[in-house]
């Protein structure tokens, strides 16, 4: 019994390899296509691309009436028309996805010179990393599996990887919010960020009239869940990035980590000045971290004016046409220091 | 836990090696605990109704087996009661207040209803029904209390069939958990093909019809009138292939178990009339209600008004098992009106279907599908006015650019299914392929591996029966 079932496993095995060739070479780009854009496009440009942009959604998302559409990678690559810049953007995505796209990239077959990484401070709070998206974000990256593509492709199908439910996100999105200590220089009047928020949403903004701005509650409410927290080192997200910078240090690639602006006018009217002081006190962390060696941190954090955010009803670093050339001219300034000989004055 | 998961993959052939390895005595440990495992995979706390509905019932039995006359008559209805009213509670609530509140406005009052935030425990129509077909055969003396109270809460936890069936009777699979098992070769090869084979079915039929059919239902009236055609007929195959398949996989997991369950599906769709096919299609709850509802009613041994009411009310309840909305009962109630309807004209008409497969066979065969695919709109729309939606859909433009998805989505897959059918066409997968010789069976074995692996549907659905 032994022997058949062996030569019947046998068999089953070679008939795999030989249908894992078949898949490869025939619907195999059509999944990537539908499924994987991101990792498939860095596979096709790595040899010629001078600079990869890894983003999310800040880089392309646009104000409706812009007569302008250029994405931020787009801008800044107006001031080296000579070198090859490919941005690779995916909504949502985070220091996680990057660094998978990252691994992708052959450092023997590739000429990057350069890689530039949104930094985005929300992608550290809570409510990102436990995003509903992120099941999303973790089936374009099954075909980064170090498998068989066609296995990869069972391993999809059966929805083997980061797939806990919206009501098990939602549970230890709350136990985070709860856990984290809102720690100032001064006493504060809240302990966790759902005590901040539970007091902003009751009562945090009157109208003129004494009744309650509840738009208004809602969106400091918002900002509070979005920023109200201490960037430590067991963040999930500084794991990625340390790795990231690994990354780029093996394979002396300069690194650039565009720290997107934040709408800190609005955190400051809507809730006020410890929020923004929480704010700041996270970029200095994460510039104190990241600002040296091999890897720049350029810093937007300030520079873009509330009105020129897209959502006004909502955290997001999506800017009009103002608020996208003021950050992808400043990457540009930083780039140059690098790329001088290839610098052309665009603006 | 999901049948198409890894998760299962692994716990199946772990729980047979234990199952083998384990002292026959102490076999029912097993599997009450990997049981429910099992069930609380989904949602841990609803276990503690399925516990309920055992005590119940278990205790009911013994007392019902102790007593004569009006109390044996009492503690049954207490016992169906109990059952139907949890059932109720669960599922039905909030359909209930909707129709209240329906019917207080029409009078022009005011209804205050409560809303609870209720999440059906699944599978618990099936359970239910399985635990009282045990009531009532222990009532009718046909069947022995169990003493047993391990035995007796495995027959309504057995894991491969609690979750969505076959529902089975104490006479058949009480009997099937108490006997001595031993290892057996062919029952675990028999029972990996049909594991695979439903797999197969689930994951590379099913689940690559669930996206089409669901964009188009959603907004048919964005769609032409042949997608719309495309997405009921769509469905039909869908339904039909995420149920077998999930009857298929349970028959599978049991049988490695040396476990024989019943089938439930026997290729409906190439049924010649309605009445066939409910002989066909989902069998073990066809004859749940013909023997507990049916024929208590009368049956056919009444006037004909009387008998054409029994299977009208038969059908109904039917359609309101399988969900609380009006849609099922109307769909129960035109399945009901289809089978009456052939019944009167074969009478007038002195109409006999004669058996085999003549070209007139055919035809009943293709009446039947597009009976049954009509019908199914009911079953899959939310609303009448989805339903309507969907009917009024397909008489909005033919064009032209629609016959690639008619064709290559729905075709393909239908010649698939057609194909399957009439190779399975009274005979099971496993006892099929046995009769094959060994190059044939290899070659299907892996096309249908090959199938598995390279086009099974990449967004995962949950079997549709799990909502019942």
């Amino acid at each position: 019994m032994l022997r058949r079932v062996t030569i019947r496993l046998v068999l089953v095995l070679i008939f795999f390899v030989v249908l894992d060739r078949v898949y490869t070479y025939t619907l195999f780009p059509r999944d990537m296509e539908n499924l994987s854009p991101e990792i498939l496009e860095i596979r096709k440009t790595q040899a010629e691309t001078d600079l990869y942009y890894f983003a999310e959604s800040s880089n392309f998302s646009t104000k409706k009436g812009d007569s302008i559409q250029n994405s931020i990678s787009e801008i800044s690559h107006l001031f080296f028309p000579r070198l090859k810049f490919t941005a690779i953007n995916k909504p949502a995505s985070h220091a996680g996805t990057f660094l998978k796209w990252l691994n992708e990239i052959d450092p023997s077959e590739s000429k990057l010179k350069a890689l530039v990484v949104t930094l985005n401070m929300r992608s550290f709070n809570a409510a990102w990393i436990h995003s509903k998206m992120e099941a999303q974000l973790q089936e374009s990256l099954v075909f980064t599996y170090p498998f068989p593509n066609l296995f990869n492709r069972f391993l999809l199908s059966l929805k083997i990887f980061d797939n806990i439910t919206e009501q098990q996100r939602d549970k230890l999105l709350r136990a985070e919010w709860q856990n984290e200590k809102i720690s100032l220089p001064h006493p504060s009047k809240y302990k966790t960020v759902l005590d901040w928020d539970f007091a902003m949403a009751h009562g945090g903004h009157l109208k003129s009239d004494g009744t309650w701005d509840v738009a208004k509650s809602t969106l400091a409410c918002h900002y509070i869940k979005a920023y109200a927290l201490t960037i430590r080192e067991d963040n999930p997200r500084i794991k990625d990035f340390d790795n990231i910078v690994q990354w780029c240090e093996k394979n002396r690639i300069k690194l650039y980590l565009n720290l997107m602006a934040e709408n800190v006018q609005y955190a400051d009217s809507l809730v006020g000045k410890d929020l923004v002081y929480l704010m700041h006190r996270n970029r200095d962390f994460l510039m104190k971290r990241y600002n040296k060696g091999i890897c720049s941190v350029v810093d937007n954090m300030d520079l873009v004016p509330g009105k020129e955010f897209t959502d006004q009803d909502w955290t997001t670093e999506h800017y009009g046409y103002k608020g996208r050339m003021i950050v992808g001219k400043n990457l540009a300034k930083h780039l140059k220091q690098q790329f001088n000989n290839y610098y052309y004055n665009a603006y | 836990m999901l049948f198409n998961s890894l998760h299962f993959l692994f716990f199946l052939p772990l729980v047979v090696s234990l199952y083998y390895f384990t002292a026959h005595n102490y076999r029912w440990i097993l599997i009450f605990i990997a049981s429910c495992y099992f069930y609380m995979a989904f949602v841990p706390k609803y276990i503690l109704v399925l516990f309920l509905i055992i005590l119940i019932d278990y205790i009911s039995a013994l007392t019902i087996e102790q007593v004569q006359g009006k109390l044996k008559r009492f503690y049954l209805l207490a016992s169906l009661s109990s059952n139907i009213l949890l059932l109720a509670f669960f599922k039905y609530f909030n359909f209930l207040n909707d129709n209240l509140e329906f019917v207080f406005s029409f009078f022009g009052k005011e209804y205050h209803r409560v809303n609870l935030d209720i999440i059906l425990p699944i599978g618990l129509s099936f359970h239910t029904f399985q635990s009282m077909s045990y009531t009532i055969e222990v009532y009718r003396g046909r069947q022995k209390a169990e003493r047993h109270l391990g035995y007796f809460a495995n027959y309504v936890l057995f894991f491969p069939q609690m979750v969505a069936g076959p529902i089975e009777r104490y006479a058949s699979l009480g009997q099937e958990l108490k006997a001595v098992h031993v290892p057996v070769y062919t029952n675990i090869t028999n029972g990996l093909k049909l594991v695979f084979f439903g797999l197969f079915v689930k994951m590379t039929i099913a689940d690559n019809l669930a996206p089409f059919v669901n964009d188009i239902f959603a907004a048919p009236e964005k769609h032409s009138s042949l997608d719309v055609l495309g997405a009921i007929f769509a469905f039909s195959f869908q339904i039909y292939a995420d149920f077998f398949s999930y009857s298929t996989i349970a028959l599978g997991a049991a049988r490695m178990l040396g476990i024989t369950i019943m089938d439930n599906f026997k290729t409906p769709y190439l049924s010649k009339s309605v009445s066939e096919f409910w002989t066909r299609w989902h069998i073990s709850l066809s004859t749940w209600f013909r023997d507990y509802l049916y024929i208590p009613l009368g049956g056919n041994r009444v006037k004909v008004p009387r008998w054409a009411l029994n299977i009208m009310i038969v059908f109904m309840v039917s359609g309101l098992w399988h969900g609380a909305n009006w849609t099922f009962v109307v769909w129960g109630a035109l399945h009901g009106l289809m089978l009456l309807l052939e019944r009167f004209s074969s009478r007038l008409f002195r109409f006999e279907i004669k058996p085999g497969w003549s070209f007139l066979n055919v035809l009943l065969c293709a009446k039947t599908f597009l009976i049954t695919s009509f019908i199914w709109v009911f079953f899959r729309a939310e609303s009448f006015q989805q339903a309507g939606d969907v009917f009024r859909a397909l008489l909005n433009r033919w064009d032209t650019d629609s016959y690639y998805v008619m064709l290559v989505k729905v075709g393909s897959i239908g010649v698939l299914m057609a194909l399957l059918d009439i190779f399975l066409y009274g005979s099971r997968f496993e006892s099929r392929m046995n009769t094959l010789p060994v190059l044939p069976r290899w070659s299907i074995y892996f096309i249908l591996f090959g199938g598995l692996l390279m086009f099974a549907g990449i967004q995962k659905f949950n079997f549709i029966y799990f909502q019942f």
